[in-house]
């Protein structure tokens, strides 16, 4: 230890040392819990179901990658990725336009009856995807949005706006007010200042709420269980239901299941990881 | 179908109207008075069932193919979904008022319910023709004030499926005849280090045939006939079956950690018996397909029993319980459903359901299509049964049902007394 | 209301905050004026139709039904006034749904809270891999309810789970639980799978918290002599206040509409010992056709929440109130 200290100008005392081992050592054992779980699975994924109901802990007596394998070259799990994907990105898509100019009005135009109906926005929040279900799925039905996307894309961005419009207008409002002043002076329209000033200085916040909408339909599972009945519209969540349904006895191929449904989730946010967290730390500490 | 490239166009068509189920939609809204002009129009029928294990994961969707190969203008729309998933979605689809054409029925207060909503078709003319090939009791649960609302393709009952070697290694050489002997080859069980019986108690059906046969046997048919008109569960023969139920439960007869246990899982109650790690379940006639599905299955090991009798108890054994699985169809579904579930009952189609060792026959002559052994019992004791009583969270309104479910399993938890589950049962049947 | 409010806005000539200062002629004004209520108008249009009619629309029907006693087929027609929340009150399970709210909150508060805050402060430090950690940490909040709760049922299996074969290998092989099988256990062991999900979100609260304090305040605390446990009750602790109370929040409402997870898992069992308000909902409106009596689980549901985000942002949050309710959506 010392000799690895020695050349370094300042050398640390034993306790400093010590102190940063078992810092490590602490990390370790919580990233322990985190990962053991899902390395169980990914491991798993590779046993037989009896291998693995009598070797849950070890390492697979042979390595199967059937289980994988055989996933990666059907056609509904690909489908199912595909859909999600979809699904996702037009529910930020719209989720993020409209909000984003509900949030400009309520940051920058003063007019009566404005916070109320800012409250209402907020109510929304508080009331569970879970209650409004079933007289939810009557009106869709009677859009005619059963079996269409849209019965699952326009429900979860109603109910992801409150969160987005609070966030946006946090966003918008730290924007100073010259700014809006020079681009008046230079001929701009309030949509043209939106468009062309505000939105591109708010790409960190959109950043933010894109991906809070793209996590929340990505998990979805209640409403696109009950819009969708042609299996070509199934989504993620869905088809693990259904395959776990279906291959209940079969432990190992399941978890093979969930490994491959959880990593593109994982991919998305290693990359989306800095917006996330960047734009939740704005939102979070502006108060 | 891979992934495609995401374009303008592509999230327009889909945002639009979904692109891909235009041409069902086209043919949905084409009316299906098909015979007119020389080429018939195509009609689709979307059929809604649970087939997602097998063998009906095999076979069914080729059933549906036959019967397209052999009737060019029907178009039959396969939609499976699991058990669960199925339940929930049937729920909205019936709070939304429409139902899928041909769909999935236990029959009893569920389907009563959407009869009541006026969303199910009367079948009473269409099926009196060919009614009669079918077997009686295989039609009780869909009949309504003489009408009959579905076509059934299954039909069975519920009784013990048990391991012959682990009974042979536990001393018991015969299987139980009444109650008390049961309680005794439990405790010879327990002393033998066999788990006695297994149940999956996530899932709390399982845990009501208990329950249900018990006051079948102590207050007779008779009475829970009489209970399920009246509402009132309160007598004693109901509060006698908790009793009786409480002491089995008492002697910790079921496998470790079933609070949580589903049906089919691999560590569920199917795969308990099917791994040979407990000696018997009170099941329904699929029993052994799943045991073998979710377990390695027992074979030749694998033996049945009906449910005993109850020293003092007005019950015969010969009276059974259980039940099955039929199709119903929507008010408005198109003629072309009709002919289908008049060929899904044929005698042909039957056999071939039987043959698959996943279903019951009740087409009147399937049954010598039968050739799992234990199937014959249940199809025997079926047949000479001098009483049947339909599950009886399928016969009873959906809340009733659900409360029998909840309430016994509370009991078998050691969490509620007898007169506790028959309050509260009949609590929720008055305030239907 | 919403579009009566509107109008409100409409004839008090809608003003721009920033055009106020702008000196501009009259005529001109006039028809800036005109041109603010047209943006009003138009940019507000579509959040409001689509909230109204797919966020509103169904919930006052809820809030309808709730007086109904009503199967959820047709139109309500038995009004039964406030019957379903009488019958709601003395209803044993809904009662333990609010003790067991109570509980889920109180160890979210008591301890995943806590723990989250302890990793965050470890993380701020200089350390080798803080990235790697803070990625590892937050992971399990991407991953959707349905797939945590399928592994982790698995994982707490009896007899083939991994839990218990790791109880066995550091000797605890004779407490042998059954987890989520157990009464006694299943809440606990649901809260641990929680934690495992949600505190990175927490933890990536506190650490966004943590690294706007700014680090002079800190180095003059330590100059002045204070160490570093006193440096975080005096200093960190104090200034993290406002994100602590929003993190509360955030728990607190997550612990009232907790459903997914619990559905996958035990769907309330065994015998309601882990169900949630949610789960007895989904019971009652969907296996039980009991629909009126579930609306007024919902609205009790929603008043509850209400309830608690007016108080404690009227007694708790006070000036903080903005961010309180950032990615609430998320914690579900």
């Amino acid at each position: 230890m010392t000799t690895h200290t020695a050349h370094r100008k300042r050398p640390r005392r034993p306790a400093a040392v010590f102190r940063s081992l078992s810092t490590h050592a602490l990390i370790w054992v919580i990233g322990a819990f985190i990962v053991v779980p899902l390395l169980y699975g990914l491991i798993s994924g590779f046993k037989t179901t009896s291998d693995l109901s009598t070797n849950p802990i070890g390492l697979p007596e042979d390595w199967v990658t059937g289980n994988y394998t055989e996933l990666l070259q059907s056609g509904p799990f690909w489908r199912q990725i595909f859909n999600s994907t979809f699904i996702a990105l037009a529910t930020a898509f719209i989720t993020v336009g409209v909000a984003a100019l509900a949030a400009f009005v309520f940051a920058r135009f003063a007019f009566r009856g404005r916070e109320a109906m800012f409250t209402l926005f907020t109510i929304g929040l508080m009331f569970p995807f879970a209650v409004a279900i079933l007289p939810l799925f009557v009106m869709l039905r009677s859009f005619g949005l059963l079996d269409n996307p849209l019965g699952v894309i326009l429900p979860q961005a109603a109910f992801g706006l409150p969160i987005t419009i609070i966030i946006l207008r946090g966003f918008f409002r730290t924007i100073p007010g010259e700014l809006e002043e020079a681009a008046t002076i230079d001929g701009c329209t309030a949509f043209g200042f939106f468009w062309r000033v505000l939105l591109p200085m708010a790409r960190p916040a959109l950043a933010t709420v894109s991906v809070l909408a793209i996590v929340t339909s990505w998990n979805n599972f209640f409403l696109p269980l009950l819009v969708f009945t042609d299996q070509q519209w199934l989504t993620i969540p869905v088809g693990i239901q259904q395959f776990k349904g279906q291959y209940s006895q079969d432990t190992a191929r399941i978890l093979a299941y969930v490994v491959l449904a959880m990593a593109p989730a994982l991919a998305f946010y290693s990359v989306a990881e800095r917006h996330l967290i960047g734009g939740l730390t704005t939102g979070a500490t502006k108060g | 179908m891979g992934p495609e490239p995401f374009s303008r166009r592509t999230f327009l068509s889909a945002a639009g109207l979904a692109g891909l189920s235009v041409p069902l939609l086209a043919a949905c809204g084409g009316d299906d008075s098909g015979d007119s002009g020389g080429s018939a129009e195509t009609v689709t029928i979307e059929w809604w069932n649970i087939a997602t294990t097998e063998p009906g994961k095999t076979l069914w969707p080729k059933l549906a193919k036959e019967y397209e190969a052999a009737n060019p203008n029907v178009k039959i729309k396969f939609v499976a979904t699991e058990n669960d998933a199925y339940k929930a979605k049937m729920t909205a689809q019936t709070a939304s008022g429409k139902l899928p054409d041909i769909f999935h029925t236990w029959g009893g207060g569920v389907l009563k319910q959407q009869i009541d909503a006026g969303l199910v078709k009367d079948l009473t003319k269409d099926v009196a023709p060919w009614l009669g090939t079918l077997l009686p009791i295989s039609l009780e649960a869909y009949k309504f004030d003489g009408k009959t609302y579905a076509v059934p393709f299954d039909i069975g009952m519920v009784g013990f499926w048990y391991n012959k070697a682990l009974f042979t290694k536990a001393k018991i050489d015969k299987p139980p005849a009444t109650w008390a002997e049961l309680i005794e080859d439990v405790k010879k069980l327990k002393a033998a280090g066999i788990t006695p019986m297994a149940l999956a108690g996530k899932e709390k059906w399982p845990g009501h045939y208990y329950w249900a046969y018990l006051a079948m046997r102590i207050g007779g048919l008779p009475a829970l006939q009489q209970a399920a008109t009246s509402n009132d569960f309160t007598g004693p023969g109901f509060v006698e079956a908790g009793r009786r139920l409480k002491e089995l439960a008492d002697l910790d007869p079921f496998q470790r950690g079933f609070l949580n246990a589903s049906y089919p899982s691999s560590d569920g109650q199917a795969a308990q018996m099917g791994n040979g790690k407990t000696a018997m379940e009170l099941m329904g006639q699929w029993a052994p397909s799943v045991q073998s599905d979710a377990g390695k299955g027992l074979g030749d090991d694998l033996g049945f029993f009906p449910f005993p009798t109850v020293d003092g108890g007005q019950g015969a054994a010969t009276e059974v319980f259980g039940g099955g699985s039929g199709h119903a169809l929507s008010k408005d579904a198109p003629k072309a459903a009709v002919d289908f579930l008049k060929w899904f009952a044929s005698i042909d189609v039957d056999r071939r359901l039987v043959e698959s060792k996943g279903y019951q026959p009740v087409v009147k002559g399937a049954e010598s299509a039968l050739t799992d052994p234990n199937l014959k019992i249940v199809n025997q004791t079926l047949g000479s049964a001098t009483g049947f009583q339909l599950f009886l969270d399928q016969a009873f309104p959906p809340a009733v049902g659900q409360e029998v479910n909840d309430s016994v399993a509370a009991l078998i938890a050691g969490k509620s007394t007898p007169e506790q589950v028959t309050q509260k049962i009949t609590q929720t049947a008055k305030s239907q | 209301m919403a579009l009566s409010t509107l109008k409100d806005g409409q004839s008090e000539d809608a003003v721009a905050e920033s055009s106020a200062g702008s000196a501009a002629s009259g005529r001109a004004t006039r028809r800036r004026r005109r041109w603010n209520r047209l943006t009003i108008i138009l940019f507000l249009l579509p959040a409001l139709v689509l909230f109204t009619l797919l966020v509103l629309v169904p919930i006052l029907i809820a809030l309808y039904a709730s007086f109904f006693r009503w199967g959820g087929f047709g139109l309500p027609s038995d009004f039964v006034g406030l019957d379903n929340f009488t019958r709601l009150f003395q209803d044993e399970v809904f009662l333990g749904d609010l003790w067991r709210g109570l509980v889920l909150i109180l160890l979210s508060i008591g301890i995943q809270l806590p723990f989250a805050l302890s990793i965050a402060v470890l993380l701020n430090q200089r350390l080798r891999g803080r990235a790697f950690y803070r990625l590892l940490f937050f992971a399990p909040y991407v991953l959707s309810e349905v797939i945590t709760g399928v592994l982790f049922t698995m994982i707490f299996s009896p007899d083939e789970g991994l839990a218990n074969h790791l109880l066995e290998m550091v000797g605890l092989g004779h407490l042998n639980p059954t987890w989520f099988a157990d009464e006694s256990l299943v809440l606990f062991t649901l809260f641990l799978v929680m934690t495992w999900k949600y505190f990175g979100f927490h933890m990536i609260l506190y650490l966004a918290g943590l690294q706007s304090i700014p680090k002079e305040v800190l180095e003059a605390a330590s100059i002045d002599g204070a160490g570093s446990w006193q440096r975080f009750r005096h200093v960190t602790l104090p200034l993290l206040g406002p994100t602590i109370r929003i993190s509360i929040f955030l728990s607190v409402i997550g612990a009232i509409q907790l459903f997914d997870l619990v559905w996958v898992i035990t769907q309330g069992g065994p015998v309601h010992a882990s169900e949630t308000m949610s789960i007895t909902l989904f019971q009652f409106g969907f296996k039980r056709y009991q629909v009126g009596y579930a609306s007024a689980i919902s609205v009790v549901m929603f008043v509850i929440s209400f309830v608690f985000a007016i108080f404690y942002q009227r007694y708790v949050m006070r000036r903080d109130t903005e961010g309180a309710v950032t990615a609430m959506r998320g914690l579900r």
